[in-house]
């Protein structure tokens, strides 16, 4: 069996000789765009020695085929794949009509579909000899599921191999001349994601400004300058695995993003030189987004896209801070930009919100965040002392947060207690999620940095809690009343019973002395 | 006084003849023996019923049955209808106890030989009493509409609907429907306030009335000693006194049942939750709950829990016959199997409930 698997193939290769020239003519236009679709994969090649002569060649270069031409610089036929190897026949032969014998297994242009398992003949994991010789890694497997698959699946002219690897002229992915090279792959991608009349096809919603988003981003100015470390679609995307952004799976999906950058930004080795920290992912990992996202699977909170931008990410400018965080936290920014604050740290060019809540490290907000002294952010300002005019305005609103948590703490104490005791205190215990209600209210009252407003927003929680507590209290009492009840009535009726026992006692002795 | 109570008599005398029931109830006596402690048990369970019909019409003024108001509206009697909480505990306790009482009643009857001739009506319709408490005790556990009782109803009728033939009519007939609904919540409410207490005061009546004109059993033992031996007691005041005496001790144990451990509410239903774990019928079901649990999957041809369905069946409808198979009844002698079976019985309802309970 085996010495049969390696001869049919070099019969064929001799038939393709002479059947490809013809065959490559007809489809030589822009094999990038449009590749070319074998009928069906030829078989797995046994490698030939570099050299090995190749009648295909001979005659096609003959005619000067462009196909031919280019092939001379392909990175296969300088490991030896002949062109036999895609398209069939006879590659021994140089007599054209022997070469190109379908019966030789000539085949012609590969069928567009076809294209990913003719290539996964070596670059599909099975053994065809070149791939040990030169270590192929499993690419079709990776390319299996992906979203360019289903889209050639669905359409022949969905992305395949030749798609962006080109065709005939293949290189090396570190070459330069590669049209997925670093300095090349944006243009690869954007060939088919820029161009709204083929992406219409497959994903009409899908935005086509990808490349010009991204020669606005960081990564792209800097890549326009001759950087190819810096990040290209591929770096985020994957390249032969690329899945849809919405897909669980993608390293874009929203809990993998976080990951997928930190795959560079974390990396201090290679971040060396661009002079910006590598602890982002970190501080986000604890920070509230990253525990609502990472540990939580909360796809609404924010991910490093949500403030950076995807495409065209760069950090967001000092002015734009607030817009940023406003996208999310849009009350918050609508009472600071009418604030006190709002000029001050514009005149001063503070970056707003990160002032007090830092940026990728954002953590849970406090009552603890109101106050003089150091951790709060304030105490970077304000003092409490005569000098500074905020600081009656920071007592009074510390103490309305204050009298709003030990409300609900107590409320929740008396509510236990007359849990504990049996009583039915839901409407009560309810009521409390007012108060939570409230506090996240007054939160964001704060933003305004007045004390009206916060008041408004955090008076109606202390109430609720004060009302609450009035309740559990209600419930002890009338636990206590009940219990008491309970004493007078058990006393009345065993009372009742002793006086009807006597009085039975009484009637049973006068009948007795009645019968004697 | 004397005269104001001797006019009321005459204003009854001279509209409803009663002198018969006064004279009747002034001759009647109570045998008075070591047994007669367990006569007053068909009091007790009197003074529960007495208790289900007053705590249950309270009950009716606030109770709304529908999947959207019925454990809303026990949850308002608990929580502001004033004494509600009271009533509504009273209510649940009150009905286990009335089952316990029953039992109880209907166990000193089987023991003390109270069935025997001429009282075969009185068993009967003792033992269709006992029937229609059950289905008391299973309509009402639903109507809160709680977790624990929409389950244990879905269980419940689940076995029902095992009884070869009818079970899944009968299934159908209880649900009003293939499911536990809120129809079936409608149908129980139907049954357990209106229907069952029809057919169940109408049975009592009989049964009351037998109890009166044949008076109370006697002891076997009776038959073998001298009357002059013989001790009763006076119906009226004595018995009737010393039945009130009982009550007034039972209300006290229901009042501190009712107060101490009030009778919990639950979740309400969400028909699309899977079923918490550890769910169990009412205590009084749980013997059998538990017994065909130990029955095998295939006994021969049929299922292990068909088989034990007809195993209770056919018990069951022995027990309303024991009469009737009592082969020493018209002899009046004395029969030690009755005693060997009903002690069986007795430890296999407490053992199994034991482990159910467990």
């Amino acid at each position: 069996m085996t010495s049969v698997r390696r001869w049919n193939p070099i019969a064929i290769v001799i038939a393709a000789l002479v059947a490809v020239p013809l065959a490559a003519w007809a489809q030589s236009d822009s094999v990038a765009a449009k590749p070319a679709a074998p009928a069906q994969p030829a078989a797995a090649a046994t490698p030939a020695q570099p050299g090995t002569r190749d009648e295909c060649m001979t005659c096609h270069l003959d005619q000067d085929s462009p196909e031919a031409i280019a092939y001379k610089n392909d990175i296969h036929r300088s490991r030896g794949v002949t062109c036999a190897d895609c398209h069939g026949g006879d590659p021994h032969s140089d007599d054209q009509d022997a070469a190109m014998n379908k019966a030789k297994g000539f085949i012609g242009v590969p069928k567009k579909q076809k294209i990913p398992l003719l290539c996964g003949s070596c670059h599909g994991g099975q053994d065809s000899g070149f791939t040990s010789r030169y270590k192929l890694k499993n690419v079709l497997a990776e390319y299996h599921g992906s979203v360019h698959e289903r889209s050639l699946d669905a359409n022949p002219s969905g992305a395949q191999c030749v798609s962006c690897h080109g065709v005939h002229s293949i290189v090396s992915v570190t070459d330069a001349k590669s049209p997925v090279h670093p300095s090349r792959v944006v243009d690869t991608c954007a060939k088919c994601h820029g161009d709204a009349r083929y992406m219409r096809d497959f994903n009409p919603s899908l935005p086509v400004d990808q490349k010009e988003k991204y020669l606005t981003s960081i990564h792209g100015q800097r890549h326009a300058k001759g950087d190819w470390k810096v990040a290209t679609c591929v770096s985020c995307h994957s390249n032969h695995a690329v899945q849809q952004v919405k897909d669980p799976r993608s390293p874009v999906y929203p809990t993998q993003i976080p990951a997928t950058c930190a795959r560079c930004h974390a990396n201090e080795k290679y971040m060396a030189g661009y002079d910006i920290p590598t602890t982002q992912y970190r501080d986000y990992k604890e920070s509230v987004h990253g525990i609502a996202l990472l540990k939580k699977s909360d796809l609404n909170a924010p991910a490093c896209n949500s403030c950076h931008g995807n495409h065209g990410a760069a950090p967001p400018g000092v002015a734009s801070v607030i817009a940023v965080c406003g996208q999310c936290h849009q009350s918050n920014e609508e009472l600071y930009q009418k604030s006190p604050h709002q000029a001050v740290f514009a005149g001063k060019k503070l970056p707003g919100c990160v002032v007090c809540h830092s940026n990728h490290g954002v953590r849970a907000t406090s009552d603890a965040m109101v106050a003089f002294v150091k951790p709060s952010p304030c105490a970077d300002c304000h003092r409490n002392d005569s000098s500074d005019k905020a600081a009656p305005a920071m007592l009074r609103i510390r103490g309305l947060l204050d009298s709003l948590t030990a409300g609900q703490k107590e409320a929740e104490a008396v509510l236990d207690r007359a849990e504990n005791l049996g009583m039915d205190i839901a409407d009560a215990r309810y009521s409390l999620k007012d108060v939570n209600q409230a506090r996240v209210k007054a939160r964001v009252a704060i933003h305004s940095f007045a004390e009206k407003e916060f008041e408004e927003a955090a008076r109606p929680g202390i109430v609720v809690a004060a009302s609450a507590r009035a309740a559990g209290k209600e419930a002890i009492h009338e636990h206590r009343f009940r219990r008491q009840g309970l004493v007078v009535s058990t006393l009345i009726v065993t009372l009742a019973a002793l006086l009807l026992w006597l009085k039975i006692r009484q009637i049973e002795r006068r009948q007795r002395d009645e019968i004697v | 006084m004397p005269n104001l109570l001797e006019k009321t008599r005459e204003w009854v005398r001279e509209r409803l003849n009663i002198d018969p029931v006064i004279e009747f109830a002034s001759h009647k006596t109570v045998p008075s023996w070591k047994g007669s402690f367990w006569y007053y048990f068909g009091g007790v369970s009197l003074f529960f019923f007495i208790v289900q019909v007053a705590t249950g019409i309270l009950l009716l003024m606030y109770y709304q049955p529908g999947e959207k108001t019925a454990f809303e509206s026990v949850r308002f009697i608990v929580t502001k209808v004033k004494f509600g909480w009271l009533i509504r505990s009273i209510h649940s306790w009150a009905a286990n106890l009335f089952i316990l009482s029953i039992f109880i009643h209907m166990f000193s009857v089987f023991f003390t030989k109270a069935f025997r001739r001429p009282r075969e009506l009185t068993w009967y319709s003792g033992f269709i009493l006992l029937a229609l408490a059950l289905g008391f005790g299973f309509s009402g556990y639903l109507l809160p509409w709680n977790t624990l009782a929409y389950f244990a109803t879905k269980v419940g009728t689940t076995i029902v609907a095992v009884v070869p033939g009818i079970g899944g009519p009968i299934m159908q007939f209880l649900r009003e429907g293939k499911d536990v609904s809120t129809a079936t919540l409608t149908r129980f409410y139907g049954l357990h306030v209106a229907i069952i207490p029809a057919i169940f005061t109408a049975v009592l009546g009989l049964h009351m009335l037998l109890i009166q004109t044949q008076g109370m059993h006697e002891p076997e033992s009776w038959k073998t000693i001298p009357a002059a031996q013989r001790k009763s007691m006076p119906f009226f005041p004595n018995f009737i006194l010393r039945d009130v005496l009982l009550w007034l001790i039972v209300l006290n144990v229901l009042a501190i049942l009712a107060v101490v451990f009030p009778w919990e509410l639950g979740t309400k239903v969400d028909p699309f939750a899977p079923a918490p774990g550890g769910i169990k019928p009412e205590w009084y079901f749980l013997f059998m709950y538990q017994a065909l649990k130990y029955f095998p999957a295939k006994l021969g041809p049929m299922d292990g829990e068909v088989v034990g369905i007809i195993f209770f069946g056919i018990a069951g409808l022995l027990w309303f016959l024991v009469p009737w198979w009592d082969a020493k009844t018209p002899q009046g002698a004395r029969n030690r199997m009755i005693n060997y079976v009903g002690i069986g019985v007795v430890l296999f309802m407490i053992v199994l409930t034991a482990v159910g309970v467990r």
